[in-house]
């Protein structure tokens, strides 16, 4: 663990330029620049905002936009940065071919890449929360960690997919698919209250409830995204007990994805 | 302590493509009749390599395409693993495989320094400090805040040479990145690499094609053929054994295709047996040196007794451009063939001709110069060079014996030198 963090300390300069060379290459020749690193997130809180006002989902006492930006914030980071993450190596094949450097580096930039946007998408955030006249509590602090989380079981996806990509080229194409159904799976739309209220107090599924909800919680996101709406609009605390079972999951299957990354490392440049 | 190790080092690669559902599902069906799976043929890139570089040496690698140059370097870059055997690198590898990866085309000028020189391992302080050099090596001061994208192709090449040649490391490889740009920069080229190798005590590999080049910058070069190295030692000896083997193959791909293209017309009275190359030893063989005697034997029946014929032999080239002729028609005394076997030689004391494959051509005409037999490519040799001979063939047609006088000192210059034959 110690050397992985130190092999990667030393190849820090390249993952900051590599980062600088993915941001700068993305939005070089567009006019509106970074401003479309922005520009996805607001679209969709919009169209939310639009159906939620057909089918009425309740948000507590925070308004609804807010209340789905900042859960689009955490969901387009995981999402972009695992899509970017996967494609890694393959995107970068004139580099695998002729240069060795530890191949991790490739996700690990994509992923990093995403957190500037996330940046970029906190501003707009900040601004609603300025017109919705809600002030930040000292609990913001807990953003960081929350992200850093987020990163982790984003490289937890993209560590195994992108080494998968290289000799099948399908988990590229087939990872679009599955992150649009893991949204809906996800807490975005709607809040995690409304899923805790229908399995924990409501029991909706009899005896299954707590089983269920475990389950629905295996997945980080619902965790992560819950907790940063807690953390910045809620002003409280993280609610660990929903985070618990995604976090579990994380810590056993990023050192299998890890190991699965570099035991493949080196056919990559036979096969991509 | 050497600072490369290769020991036994196999790299196999699967021909074909990957196998998708299609053939997935038509080997399941294999597999449920008991027929045998369709497998992909593994071809050895590498076959059991072994050799040690020690610190300081400027090897050059050098063999044919395919024999396996790339795929070493490889693997000495760590870029790809042995399928067997180990390879230890006691040092920080710079490689210069393919200089231009990792150049980024809607970068400036700038930017792509930055970071292709940090993908090649220099810290970001250095790359400050260096920045000036490279910008002004490779003369693009005026864009260097130009996407590359606009830049023409040499500007490219000159950039990415520059940033890979100013790379701090104990061992140096570097993949026939020497031939780029325009020749005043090739110039340049060369003159950067050889102060590197020079100067810095590094160890360096070279592969190359350029042969001359490796004997000159080299201490020692190997040579590679299908995966094997065949040879190891110093440079004049590994390059002359490669230039023979390229001709040997050249020539026999020759061979090859002038088979088809012998042209030849009987009357019927005499039967070609047999067009040879005799050597000095009265051998038969296929070469001779520059400059060495040419004799050609040739042997016929005769059908029909034939009084006074003419008999021309002559050379030409591959593509027919006729060379040397000599006719009996000069001799006052020549003989009538009676019916039966019959030889004749063509003797040229000394054959004036530069390296290459060459043809002969042999002909009978009857008293009243009529057609008897006449055939072209009816044997093909070739001329073998010398080893300075090889490096301006195509300047020049005709090997001649040459005496120099500079300031009325006389002076022999290497193609007087007696040619060494340097095949059977």
């Amino acid at each position: 663990m110690l050397k992985i963090a130190r092999n990667l300390y030393e190849y820090r300069e390249l993952v900051t330029e590599l980062t600088r060379k993915d941001i700068t290459v993305r939005y070089k020749q567009a006019y509106l620049g970074i401003a479309w690193a922005v520009l996805r997130p607001l679209a969709l809180m919009l169209i939310f905002t639009l159906v939620k006002s057909f089918v009425g989902i309740e948000s507590g006492d925070i308004p609804y936009p807010i209340l789905t930006f900042a859960a689009l914030m955490p969901w387009v980071f995981f999402q972009d940065a695992t899509t970017e993450g996967i494609e890694s190596v393959v995107k970068n094949s004139a580099l695998v071919r002729k240069i060795y450097f530890p191949r991790e580096i490739f996700p690990l930039t994509a992923v990093t890449t995403k957190l500037v946007e996330f940046g970029i998408s906190a501003f707009i955030l900040a601004a609603l929360m300025v017109w919705y006249q809600m002030a930040p509590t000292v609990h913001i602090l807990w953003v960081p960690l929350i992200i850093l989380y987020t990163l982790l079981v984003s490289m937890t996806i993209a560590l195994i997919g992108a080494a998968i990509n290289v000799s099948y080229r399908d988990v590229g194409a087939a990872l679009p698919i599955m992150l649009s159904l893991l949204m809906y799976a996800s807490p975005v739309i709607y809040p995690l209250q409304l899923v805790k209220d229908k399995l924990l107090t409501q029991q909706a599924a009899g005896e299954w409830s707590d089983l269920l909800y475990t389950i629905y919680t295996l997945n980080p996101l619902a965790g992560i995204i819950d907790s940063f709406q807690n953390v910045v609009l809620r002003g409280q605390l993280p609610d660990f007990s929903s985070m618990l079972p995604g976090m579990v999951l994380t810590v056993i299957l990023l050192p299998l994805s890890y190991r699965f990354f570099k035991s493949e490392e080196a056919y990559f440049a036979d096969v991509i | 302590m050497p600072i490369i190790e290769v020991n036994h080092v196999s790299k196999e690669y699967r021909l074909g493509t990957l196998t998708g559902l299609k053939d997935s599902a038509k080997n399941m069906v294999r597999r449920l009749r008991g027929q045998p799976l369709i497998k992909r043929i593994p071809f050895k890139a590498l076959d059991d390599m072994d050799f040690r570089i020690d610190k300081g040496e400027v090897v050059g690698i050098i063999g044919n395409n395919g024999a396996g140059k790339s795929t070493l370097l490889k693997l000495l870059a760590n870029v790809t693993t042995p399928t067997n055997g180990t390879i230890a690198v006691d040092g920080k590898v710079a490689p210069l495989i393919e200089v231009g990866a990792g150049l980024i085309p809607d970068l400036t000028g700038r930017e792509n320094i930055f970071l292709n020189a940090t993908i090649l391992g220099i810290s970001r302080a250095d790359i400050a400090r260096k920045f000036d050099a490279i910008v002004s090596f490779s003369e693009l001061e005026n864009f260097i805040d130009t996407p590359i994208k606009r830049y023409s192709s040499g500007m490219k090449i000159r950039l990415a040479f520059a940033i890979a040649t100013s790379v701090d490391a104990e061992i140096l490889i570097i993949d026939e990145v020497l031939a780029v740009g325009d020749l005043a920069f090739q110039r340049k080229c060369f003159e950067r690499m050889e102060s590197l190798i020079k100067n810095s005590g590094n160890t360096v590999l070279i592969v190359s094609h350029n042969i001359r080049q490796i004997e000159r910058m080299c201490s020692r070069v190997l040579l590679l053929d299908q995966g094997k190295v065949i040879a190891d030692g110093l440079p004049l000896e590994v390059a002359d054994l490669f230039y023979r083997r390229s001709n040997e193959k050249i020539s026999a791909d020759h061979k090859k295709t002038l088979q088809d293209k012998v042209h030849k017309y009987s009357s019927g009275e005499i039967e070609l047996l047999a067009v040879e190359l005799i050597n000095k030893q009265d051998q038969i063989t296929d070469s001779l040196a520059s400059g060495g005697t040419l004799r050609v034997r040739v042997k016929f029946k005769v059908n029909q007794v034939l009084q006074r014929p003419e008999i021309v032999v002559g050379t030409h080239t591959t593509d027919f451009f006729y060379l040397s002729a000599s006719s009996t028609a000069l001799l006052e005394d020549r003989p009538d063939l009676d019916v039966g076997i019959h030889e004749v030689e063509y003797i040229v004391p000394s054959f004036p001709l530069v390296a290459g494959t060459y043809c002969v051509r042999f002909a009978i005409f009857d008293q009243h110069q009529r057609k008897v037999f006449t055939g072209e490519t009816l044997k093909i040799f070739t001329v073998l060079p010398t080893s300075q001979e090889i490096l301006d063939a195509p300047m020049r047609r005709l090997y001649l014996p040459t005496q120099w006088r500079l300031d009325g000192v006389p002076h022999n210059s290497p193609m007087t030198a007696p040619a060494k034959i340097v095949n059977s």
